[in-house]
């Protein structure tokens, strides 16, 4: 054997040696011939040597520049780490961190790392915003300030003229002008994006001095400012279709298609053994009206004998077993006119048998080539994917809409979460290697979206769990709680001495078992009317006679009058009628008790005028509602419904919630440096940074800086 | 004593009738434009470039191996004020290059094969223009050994003649006659060297004409490369014949080019539509 072996070793090599011997004869031969290595060498040489000649052109460019850069720095910027207490600040942000099931999981010695920062460091409760919503409380960490200076209330706004929602963080319109050529009308320019968040992050003020950040996933950094460093949006970032995410749901079964929420429902055609289907897309930009989608189709093949099916898109093929994710698959949606349009999505097969379903993630902008931009500067979304790979970018990356409509289980969904977790640590190591001096933030929403899914784990008599098995295990929330120490041990590891580490969550969390409607309630006590003959249960306040309307509830915690000159068809008077009202609505909704138990559902009841300054407290609901603990606006009322019932089981998956009383639910701060507050807020977290560094604070700050003692490393 | 012909020589021969013939069938755009020809071929080219990589790559490694290089190029734009980012990346920078020739390298090998001999075959055609009648041209012959310059003679066909008494150059061991054509036509000269007699072919044409401008003994890559008739035999006294055929030159965009620079520059332009059609990684 070992003798066969070897003589076809040997005959192998012989071979290989002679291919080699050919083949550089034909190359060294062929080379004083005119140049006859010919296009193909060409080609391969062009490729990798381009590179390598733009590689060190831009090196030497940036070595033999470097001192005059420094020079020109140092003389701007005066030394900018000069008056930096570290000259390094990392800041974990651990989105719905909750310091009671910290401290439990403590107490069991499960977060060695977090227990550790306790001991030699901080741990605090962390005061969070009113309402606790993490687009709230996130702009306020950036900013420093009240939502009165930032404008940011809540997930949603509204519209005065028609109440219907609108997105609070940004505003994507079409371009200002088009071109109309046939029955095409062609945009002439880029669409245009604002962000309606108001105020300076404080990580602008740190590169204006000098102070190079790495910002990672911060909520409400769409459309991403301009300032001298990097950063890569977080929530609020819209998939391809302008949703907020937007899942498609592909089966078989007959009578299963439409909308539902958070997703479509699309029924497979069937085709010679083959299942065709599609995936919709944004609206074709080449029609002003909007309802026109742009698709992109694929196909099945489904063996059920071995378990799996094999999926082609336009650019793809793959193989999935049940239950197995694809990587991420680019898709190009294109319209007449050269136009299109690139994304990135996974695929899950979900079964086989009796029918094939195959559930496709939210179209996510595609970070490699991104159509809206979602990165500062533009190539940093780039960079990030072809070092990593490609990523999720949608600002909601979880897809919770599709857990709570039982398209995925348990199992599927933390699949999801874990995997985006994973990217995500990936860049933040990246970044920390690029941050050696500094700030360095990142945003992880893993701790936020398996919580709100899982809580009904914790909680045996949680209404949920009937409908949803555990099959994930009966630990989720402590195994995430794990994961997350592990992290914070890890990036412990890459900190050098004199490095600020603080791990900060936006609010904690609570159950979420009952769902409070405020429209039904101010139905029921005269606050809001009906139009004659209109049916209850439509979305978006459909079928309110605003004519007799004086109050309505839109979003998760804000209730707002119908106020003259405000609203469109506002009834109420400003002055003395709106602040009688809004007292007399206090006095009823503040301690309104759920009549099966006798439970408090409503703890707070705050008015806007006592909570919120600053130039922009006028876009704010009138009232904000503070829940109580196992309270929630109920599922029809943050779709904007009037039911005829107030309150509600909640029995979706989405069990956990922070949407409460801010009272209740306060985040958490680790640091490795004692820090002498003792009720610090999230709005201090922007002042104590630039204090930290040295800057002077802007007078708009409401935040104040905590008082940092070094303590060497934790 | 007949002359000796080795394996190689029995192969090129075989190779030489098959590619003599062939080429014939598929220079129909010749007929119109060399432009047109070279256009045509490098399409071809592009996409057996293209296949070759295609399936002789691991694709998924090169996309891989091409990110991390554009990565680091972009890291290097990102964080240029950082000069140890700067520093940490170009190393990688040059590794990353290394590891993409690597994945390459069987491709490039393999590519290389077909595409240059399709370009020699193309060169017969385009590198060199054929003899016109009434202009003068020089036959050269290379003899092995000072002794046989003497008592070497050409005789040449009818429609052909010289023009002047031969030169002959001890120093280089060669001898040089000036011969002109009267019309078109494909003839063929005779050497004679001590009784034994070699032939040379001399195109005379006006277009376009598969032309071999030397005759080779041995010189076994240069009469791939270069040659289009069967080598001289082994041992015989005469070391080369060569005409002097002028370089052919393309006009294009009111300049004249080489017809490699286009070839190159259209076949590749030609590769990395194909690359982008079929989705293929280069």
């Amino acid at each position: 054997m070992r003798t066969r072996a070897k003589a076809g070793g040997w005959t192998t090599g012989r071979r290989r040696l002679a291919l080699v011997l050919l083949l550089l004869g034909v190359v060294f031969a062929a080379l004083p011939a005119h140049g006859y290595a010919g296009p193909g060498a060409g080609f391969a040489v062009l490729s990798s040597f381009w590179t390598l000649f733009l590689a060190f052109f831009y090196s030497l460019y940036a070595v033999l520049s470097w001192p005059f850069r420094q020079l020109y720095r140092l003389v701007r910027y005066r030394n900018a780490y000069k008056n930096a207490r570290f000259p390094r600040v990392v800041i974990l942000g651990f989105d719905g961190m909750d310091p009671e099931l910290a401290e439990r999981y403590m107490r069991e010695g499960r977060l060695p790392h977090l227990a550790k920062l306790r001991e030699q460091g901080t741990f605090r409760r962390l005061r969070t915003t009113s309402p606790p919503i993490s687009p709230v409380a996130w702009s306020t960490f950036q900013t420093g300030c009240n939502p009165g200076k930032h404008n940011i209330y809540d997930f949603l706004a509204r519209d005065l003229g028609s109440y219907l929602p609108l997105l609070s963080s940004a505003q994507v319109k079409g371009p200002r002008r088009r071109l109309r050529i046939g029955r095409y009308s062609v945009p002439l320019g880029k669409p245009r994006i604002s962000l309606l968040r108001r105020a300076r992050p404080f990580w602008h003020w740190l590169g204006e001095r000098g102070i190079f950040c790495s910002i990672l996933r911060v909520p409400v950094t769409f459309p991403p400012e301009k300032f001298p460093g990097v950063l890569l949006s977080g929530m609020c970032v819209p998939d391809l279709k302008g949703s907020q995410g937007t899942f498609c749901f592909h089966t078989t079964r007959a009578g299963s298609n439409g909308r539902c929420e958070g997703g479509v429902r699309i029924p497979f055609q069937r085709e010679d053994g083959l299942l065709r289907s599609y995936i919709p897309g944004p609206d074709d930009p080449l029609r002003e009206a909007p309802g026109k989608e742009l698709r992109v189709g694929f196909t099945v093949r489904p063996d059920a004998a071995r378990g799996h099916a094999e999926i082609e898109t336009d650019s793809r093929r793959f193989t999935l077993r049940i239950g197995e994710y694809s990587e991420w698959i680019p898709v190009k949606f294109k319209a007449p006119l050269g136009f299109s349009a690139h994304g990135i999505c996974r695929f899950n097969l979900r079964q086989l048998e009796p029918e094939v379903e195959v559930y496709v993630t939210p179209v996510n902008i595609d970070p490699q080539r991104p159509d809206l931009p979602i990165s500062h500067p533009l190539t940093y979304s780039t960079y990030l994917a072809k070092l990593l790979g490609p990523y999720s970018t949608l600002g909601l990356a979880e897809d919770t809409w599709g857990l709570n409509e039982e398209v995925l289980d348990d199992g599927t969904f933390l699949a999801q979460c874990y995997g985006n977790h994973a990217d995500r640590e990936r860049m933040l190591f990246d970044a920390l290697e690029k941050t050696r001096r500094g700030v360095c933030v990142c945003v992880f929403d893993t701790t936020d979206r398996v919580q709100h899914m899982f809580w009904r784990y914790l909680e045996p008599e949680h209404p949920a769990p009937g409908r949803n098995p555990k099959d994930s295990g009966p630990d989720v929330i402590g195994d995430l709680y794990q994961r997350m120490d592990a992290l914070v041990g890890r990036v412990q590891e890459q900190l050098g001495e004199n490095s600020l580490l603080l791990v900060v969550s936006d609010h904690g969390f609570k159950s979420f078992t009952r769902g409070v409607n405020l429209n039904s309630w101010l139905r029921q006590n005269g606050y809001l009317a009906m139009k004659s003959g209109a049916e209850l249960g439509g979305e978006w306040l459909q079928g309110v006679d605003w004519s007799r309307t004086r109050a309505y509830t839109l979003g998760l915690n804000g209730l707002y009058l119908n106020l003259e000159g405000r609203e469109r068809h506002g009834i109420v008077k400003a002055g003395a009628e709106s602040a009688a009202l809004k007292q007399e609505l206090r006095r009823k909704i503040d301690g309104l008790a759920d009549p099966p138990s006798g439970r408090v559902a409503i703890t707070g009841v705050f008015d806007r005028d006592s909570i919120y300054a600053g130039p922009y407290a006028g876009n704010a609901p009138d009232l904000i509602i503070g829940y109580g603990e196992g309270y929630r606006a109920s599922w029809s009322a943050v779709t904007g419904k009037v039911t005829d019932q107030v309150f509600e089981n909640n029995t979706r998956a989405w069990s956990g919630d922070h949407c409460v009383d801010p009272r209740l639910v306060p985040g958490v701060l680790f640091s490795n440096q004692k820090i002498a507050e003792e009720k610090p807020g999230i709005v201090d977290v922007a002042p104590t940074i630039l204090h930290l560094f040295g800057l002077p604070l802007p007078a708009h700050m409401d935040g104040r800086p905590w008082k940092v003692e070094p303590q060497g490393p934790a | 004593m007949k002359p000796r012909t080795s394996p190689y020589e029995n192969a090129m021969n075989v190779s030489r009738a098959l590619r003599g013939g062939i080429p014939g069938t598929f220079l129909w755009p010749a007929a119109y434009s060399p432009l047109l020809l070279v256009l045509a071929a490098s399409v071809a080219t592009g996409l057996l470039i293209v296949l070759i990589f295609r399936y002789t790559s691991d694709q998924k490694a090169i996309r891989r191996a091409k990110d991390q290089l554009q990565a680091q190029l972009l890291a290097v734009r990102l964080f240029q004020d950082q000069l140890r980012v700067v520093l940490r990346a170009y190393p990688r920078i040059v590794v990353g290059t290394l590891r993409y020739v690597r994945l390459t390298l069987v491709s490039t090998a393999v590519m290389l094969v077909p595409v240059i001999l399709g370009m020699v075959q193309l060169d017969r055609y385009l590198g060199w223009t054929p003899l016109v009648p009434g202009r003068a041209f020089l036959v050269k012959v290379r003899v092995a050994a000072p002794e046989a310059l003497q008592s070497v003679d050409l005789r040449l066909p009818s429609g052909l003649s010289r023009t002047a008494t031969p030169v002959r150059i001890p120093a280089e061991n060669e001898v040089v006659w000036r011969v002109t054509a009267e019309r078109e036509g494909r003839y063929q000269a005779d050497v004679v060297v001590d009784g034994q007699r070699f032939s040379k072919e001399v195109i005379v044409a006006n277009g376009l004409a598969r032309i071999s401008a030397a005759r080779w003994r041995g010189h076994f890559w240069r009469r791939l490369l270069e040659s289009g008739e069967a080598a001289l035999p082994q041992g015989a006294p005469v070391e080369a014949i060569s005409i002097t055929y002028l370089p052919r030159t393309l006009d294009l965009a009111f300049a004249e080019w080489n017809w490699i620079i286009v070839f190159f520059l259209a076949s590749m332009a030609w590769a990395l539509l194909f690359k982008k059609l079929l989705r293929i990684e280069i």
